[in-house]
C-alpha cells in the first residue's frame, strides 16, 4: 500500500506535453506548488454584465489541500465577497457548469487545481450575465438546432441490440462530453462571430454523439451536417487541449464528422476537395488556383481585392496558368492519389 | 406584473423522475412545464448515476439472479422499510420496458468489440451508460435531449418557493423565482408533481449538489403533506476527503465492469477492512456495509468519520480499471499513481430514504393536487431506474386523476404573501451574518450532532440550536447585494429557510425511532428492533405541531430472520 503524494513524473510520446516535466506543468508538480496555508493570489473579473464596465478585484486566499478553483470562488464567496455570482451544481465534473477562463486558458473550475496566482475571468463568446456567470442560451439554441437525436431508419429490433463498441468508439468519446462549453470559449472561429456559420466544437461534439452513432438514418445525419458549417473549422486544436474530459474534439470527433459531410454532402466540401486536388496537381498551395476553383468568376468581380493580392505577391497568375511539372508535384500526386478523396 | 402561466401539470425538478413523467405525460397529450432549480438533465442526483442493475432475467440473469437483486434493493437499499409490491411492479417494468425503450432512444449500454453487452459478474450484475462511473452523464442527456425534441417547456435556473392553493383548497400552483433575471414566475396547473429529488446537501459534507436544500420536503410540509422515515438516510463511506468539493466524488465501491474486483478500504494502519467482493456480495451497492465495517474501526480508533482510512484500487491493474470504468480520473487529476497510491476517503451524507408520504399505486400525496416522484417520495430508495418508474406511474396517476381536478384560480393573496417574503429576503440588510455562513452553521450542526450516530442528548440540542437560528439570527441575516440579477446570496436566503424547517423535522423523526437500522444508528437504541418498528415512521402536521404515526410494512416477498439483534451484527 503506498499512501501519499510522491510526485510520479509524466512520460508519453505526446508531442503537446514536452517540456511539461521540465517545466513543472505536470498533474502532480500543479497539486504539489502549494502547501495547506500558502497564500494564493486571485483576481476576478467582475461585473454587472450587459455592455457596462468591468473591474478586477483582487483577494487572499488561504491554500487548503487539493483546493480546486472552484473551492477557492466558494471560500472567496463565503468570505470575502458575498455577492460574487459563479455558476456551479455538482463540483465533480459531471454537470459541466463551472467552465471559467483561469490565467487566460479554459478550465472546469471544480476539476483544475488552484495555482498560486490566479487571474478568473468568464468564458468567452458568450453574453455575461453578472461576474463569472455567462449566458449558456445561444449555445443551447445551436444545440438544439442540429437535432442530436437518434432517428432510426430501421425498426429497433429488441435489446439488446446488435451493435458493438468498434462501431461506436467515435460516438463513444463524444458521450463523454458534459456540455461545458470551455472550447466553445476557446474556438478561434467561434472568436469571428457571424462572420462564419461555424457551429462550433461543443455543438458539434454533442451532434457526433448521433452522427457518428452507426443506428442513426444518413438522411437525419446529412440535415443536420448541413448547419454545422463544419469547413470553417481550422483544425488548431485549441479546444481537445482545453477539454477537461479529454475528449479528442477534433482528431475523433471533427475530422470523422468532416468526412461524413464530405460524402454525405460534397457541395459543402467543395473548398478541402479542390485544395486537395491542386496540391496533388501542383506539389502546393496555389492560392489563385483555390480561389477561382472555389468561388468562380466571382472571385475576379472584386478588383481591387486583385490588385491587392498581385501587388503583394499573394497569387501569381502565371503560375496557375503555366504549371510546371515539380518533383513536390510528382511525390503530391504519389501520395495523395489522382482524383477526389473518399 | 407577475409572469402568469397556466398548464394542465407543473413539475418541479429535471432529474430523472422529473423528465420521464413530462414524457409520459406529453405522449397521453397532457400539457406539463419543468420547473428547474439548475438545468435539466444537469443538476441533482440523476446526473450521478454510475452504472445500471440488471434486473430480473434481463441480458443473462439466471433466476437466482434475479431474486439476489430483488433481495440487495429490499434488504440492503431499504432494510424492509419498502413496499413489496411497488417494488415487484418496478422490477418488472425494469426488466422490460426500460432498458428497450432506453436503447430504442439511443442510449448506449458499452459493448465490448466483439458486441456482447459489457456487464459486472457477481451474484447482481450491473451494466453501463457508455463508461461506469459516468452513465449518469449520457443518460440524463439523452432525457434532456428528449425533453427538447418534444417541445415541453422548461423554466430553468428557476426556483419553485412555495406550494400555492386553488379557492378549493386543493394544490394548484406553484410560485417560482427565476434566479437569473431576479424576476418571479406563476405557474398554475390542475396537478403538481414534485420531483426534486433525495440528494439533500444538509451536513457538512454530503453529496448533494449546489440546489439542493431540502425545498421539496420544505415546501410539501408547509402544505400539509404527509412524510415518512424522514430519520433515513444513506452515507457514503468512501468519499474523497480533500478537496472540499470532490466530497461528491466516490471510490466506488460495487462490482466493476467486466473485472471480478471491486475497489478495497483500509484504515489508518493500512489494515483492510472492506472488499465488496470478498465480504459481501450480495451487497451490491454495499453502502450501508461498508458504514458498518467503518464504524468498528472508528470504535477501535483506527478510523475517523471524517477522514483517516484510504480506499483505492491498488490490487489491480491500471488496465482492468480503465477498461470500463472513469475510476482512475480523480487519481490523477491529483497527481497520484494510479492504481498503486490509495486516497483519503470520509464520510459523506447521501440519499434520504424518506420524504413525503405517498399511495404508491398513483403518487399522490396526502394533499389534494399534489404528487411526488423519484427520491422525494419515501417508498424506497436509490437508484434511478426507481426513480424513472416513478415518473411513469405519477404520469398515469396524474392523468387517471386529471379529470376530477379542477383549474379553480389561486388565492391573489398568497401571491402577494410570497412575492413580499421574497423581497424581504433579498433587503436583508441587518448587521447579522450571511446567509452562506448560516447554511455552513446549519449544516455543521448537523455533521456534528445528527450525523454518523445519533443520541437523543445530542438531537435536543441540535433542536435546540435550530431554534435559536431560526429565531435570532435568521431575521438578523445580511445580504450585501440587492439586486436581482443572479443574486445567489438571495438564493442562499431562499434555501436557507427551506434548510431549518428540513433539518428540524429531520431531528424530529429521528428521535422519534427508537431502534437502529441500516444506516440509522442510535447510540441509545443500538437493536434492530423488527417487533416494533418494522414499520413506516409517518409525521403529520396537526394545528401548528406535528404528530407521529406508525404504518407496519407488509412482507410478502422478503421478511427479515431475526426479531431484534444489534445493528452492528446485521448484515443489511
Amino acid at each position: 500500500m503506498v499512501i501519499g503524494t510522491d510526485v510520479p513524473t509524466l512520460s508519453g510520446g505526446d508531442a503537446r506535453r514536452l517540456g511539461q516535466t521540465e517545466m513543472h506543468d505536470t498533474l502532480a508538480a500543479r497539486n504539489s506548488r502549494l502547501a495547506p496555508g500558502d497564500q494564493i493570489v486571485v483576481r476576478i473579473r467582475r461585473s454587472g454584465g450587459g455592455a457596462g464596465s468591468t473591474a478586477i478585484q483582487e483577494f487572499h486566499v488561504p491554500y487548503e489541500k487539493w483546493m480546486r478553483v472552484l473551492d477557492v470562488l466558494n471560500w472567496i464567496a463565503e468570505n470575502e465577497a458575498t455577492d460574487l455570482a459563479y455558476r456551479w451544481l455538482c463540483g465533480s465534473k459531471m454537470c459541466g457548469t463551472c467552465g471559467v477562463r483561469m490565467n487566460g486558458r479554459e478550465v472546469l473550475a471544480c476539476w483544475e487545481a488552484a495555482e498560486p496566482m490566479m487571474t478568473i475571468e468568464p468564458l468567452r463568446n458568450l453574453p455575461v450575465i453578472r461576474d463569472l456567470v455567462v449566458d449558456r442560451k445561444p449555445y443551447e439554441q445551436k444545440v438544439a438546432s442540429l437535432e442530436p437525436w437518434i432517428e432510426r431508419h430501421a425498426p429497433y429490433p429488441q435489446f439488446p441490440e446488435p451493435l458493438n463498441h468498434r462501431q461506436m468508439k467515435d460516438a463513444s468519446k463524444a458521450l463523454d462530453c458534459i456540455s461545458c462549453m470551455c472550447c466553445y470559449s476557446a474556438c478561434p472561429v467561434i472568436g469571428l462571430g457571424d462572420l462564419t456559420d461555424f457551429a462550433g466544437p461543443a455543438p458539434l461534439v454533442q451532434l457526433g454523439q448521433t452522427a457518428l452513432d452507426p443506428r442513426n438514418n444518413p438522411d437525419k445525419v446529412r440535415r443536420s451536417l448541413a448547419l454545422t458549417g463544419i469547413f470553417n473549422c481550422v483544425s488548431c486544436y485549441k479546444c481537445e487541449e482545453v477539454c477537461p474530459a479529454a475528449i479528442p474534439i477534433v482528431s475523433r470527433i471533427i475530422e470523422p464528422l468532416k468526412a461524413k459531410t464530405a460524402r454525405l454532402l460534397p457541395g459543402m466540401a467543395k473548398h478541402s476537395f479542390a485544395l486537395r486536388e491542386i496540391v496533388a496537381d501542383r506539389g502546393r498551395v496555389d492560392p489563385s488556383a483555390l480561389i477561382l476553383r472555389v468561388q468562380g468568376g466571382r472571385a475576379l468581380a472584386n478588383i481591387p481585392r486583385v490588385i491587392r493580392l498581385l501587388m503583394r505577391r499573394k497569387i501569381n497568375p502565371l503560375k496557375t496558368i503555366f504549371k510546371i511539372k515539380t518533383a513536390a508535384a510528382e511525390a503530391a500526386g504519389r501520395i495523395l492519389g489522382a482524383g477526389p478523396f473518399k | 406584473m407577475t409572469e402568469t402561466i397556466t398548464t394542465d401539470v407543473v413539475i418541479v425538478g429535471g432529474g430523472a423522475a422529473g423528465c420521464y413523467a413530462a414524457l409520459n405525460l406529453h405522449r397521453n397529450g397532457i400539457k406539463s412545464l419543468i420547473v428547474c432549480k439548475g438545468l435539466v438533465g444537469k443538476s441533482g442526483a440523476s446526473l450521478f448515476a454510475g452504472n445500471l442493475v440488471i434486473s430480473g432475467r434481463a441480458l443473462g440473469n439466471t433466476e437466482e439472479n434475479a431474486r439476489n437483486t430483488a433481495e440487495f434493493l429490499i434488504k440492503y437499499h431499504n432494510q424492509f422499510l419498502i413496499d413489496q409490491e411497488w417494488a415487484r411492479r418496478c422490477g418488472q417494468w425494469i426488466e422490460n420496458i426500460y432498458y428497450p425503450e432506453l436503447e430504442e432512444a439511443g442510449l448506449y449500454f458499452r459493448r465490448d468489440d466483439s458486441g456482447q453487452v459489457v456487464t459486472s459478474p457477481g451474484k447482481i450484475r450491473s451494466v453501463a451508460a457508455n463508461v461506469q462511473g459516468n452513465s449518469g452523464v449520457p443518460f440524463m442527456d439523452l432525457r434532456r435531449k428528449q425533453v427538447i425534441k418534444a417541445g415541453i417547456p422548461l423554466r430553468e435556473e428557476t426556483v419553485a418557493t412555495a406550494l400555492l392553493r386553488k379557492s378549493d383548497g386543493a394544490v394548484g400552483g406553484v410560485f417560482c423565482l427565476n434566479i437569473i433575471t431576479g424576476e418571479a414566475v406563476v405557474v398554475a396547473a390542475r396537478a403538481i408533481i414534485l420531483a426534486t429529488g433525495y440528494s439533500d446537501r444538509l451536513h457538512t459534507r454530503s453529496t448533494g449538489t449546489r440546489e439542493m436544500s431540502g425545498d421539496g420536503i420544505a415546501m410539501a410540509w408547509r402544505v400539509g403533506a404527509t412524510l415518512v422515515n424522514m430519520e433515513m438516510q444513506w452515507w457514503h463511506t468512501n468519499d474523497i476527503a480533500d478537496p472540499p468539493s470532490w466530497q461528491r466524488m466516490q471510490v466506488y465501491p460495487n462490482p466493476m465492469l467486466g473485472s471480478e474486483k471491486s475497489a478495497r478500504m483500509v484504515n489508518g494502519a493500512g489494515e483492510e477492512f472492506f472488499n465488496q467482493q470478498q465480504d459481501d456480495p450480495l451487497a451490491f451497492g454495499p453502502y450501508t456495509v461498508q458504514l458498518k465495517a467503518l464504524a468498528r474501526q472508528v470504535h477501535a480508533g483506527k478510523a475517523r468519520y471524517d477522514g483517516g482510512y484510504y480506499a483505492g484500487f491498488d490490487h489491480c491493474d491500471a488496465a482492468e480499471v480503465d477498461a470500463y470504468t472513469t475510476y482512475g480520473k480523480a487519481y490523477r487529476q491529483l497527481g497520484l499513481r494510479f492504481p498503486e497510491q490509495l486516497v483519503e476517503t470520509a464520510v459523506t451524507s447521501h440519499y434520504r430514504q424518506g420524504g413525503i408520504d405517498v399511495d404508491t399505486q398513483t403518487m399522490r400525496s396526502s394533499v389534494p393536487g399534489l404528487y411526488v416522484a423519484g427520491g422525494l417520495g419515501g417508498h424506497s430508495n436509490g437508484l434511478i431506474a426507481l426513480a424513472t418508474y416513478d415518473g411513469k406511474v405519477v404520469a398515469d396517476g396524474v392523468a387517471r386523476d386529471l379529470p376530477t381536478l379542477s383549474a379553480s384560480s389561486l388565492v391573489a393573496q398568497d401571491l402577494e404573501r410570497e412575492s413580499r417574503r421574497l423581497d424581504g429576503l433579498r433587503q436583508s440588510s441587518r448587521g447579522g451574518p450571511t446567509p452562506a455562513k448560516m447554511k455552513e452553521r446549519v449544516r455543521a450542526l448537523m455533521w456534528e450532532k445528527v450525523g454518523v450516530e445519533k443520541s437523543e442528548a445530542g438531537m435536543r440540542s441540535a433542536l435546540d440550536e435550530i431554534e435559536r437560528i431560526r429565531l435570532d439570527l435568521l431575521p438578523g441575516m445580511r445580504i450585501a447585494n440587492s439586486g436581482k440579477t443572479a443574486n445567489y446570496e438571495w438564493l442562499d436566503a431562499i434555501d436557507l429557510v427551506n434548510m431549518i424547517d428540513t433539518c428540524e423535522l429531520i431531528v424530529h423523526s429521528s428521535l422519534e425511532r427508537k431502534e437502529s437500522r441500516g444506516p440509522f444508528f442510535r447510540q441509545d437504541f443500538p437493536l434492530t428492533d423488527n417487533a416494533n418498528w418494522l414499520t413506516a415512521n409517518l409525521l403529520k402536521k396537526s394545528g401548528n405541531g406535528m404528530r407521529f404515526e406508525r404504518r407496519r410494512y407488509d412482507l410478502p416477498i422478503f421478511r427479515p430472520d431475526f426479531v431484534t439483534k444489534d445493528n452492528l451484527e446485521v448484515s443489511w
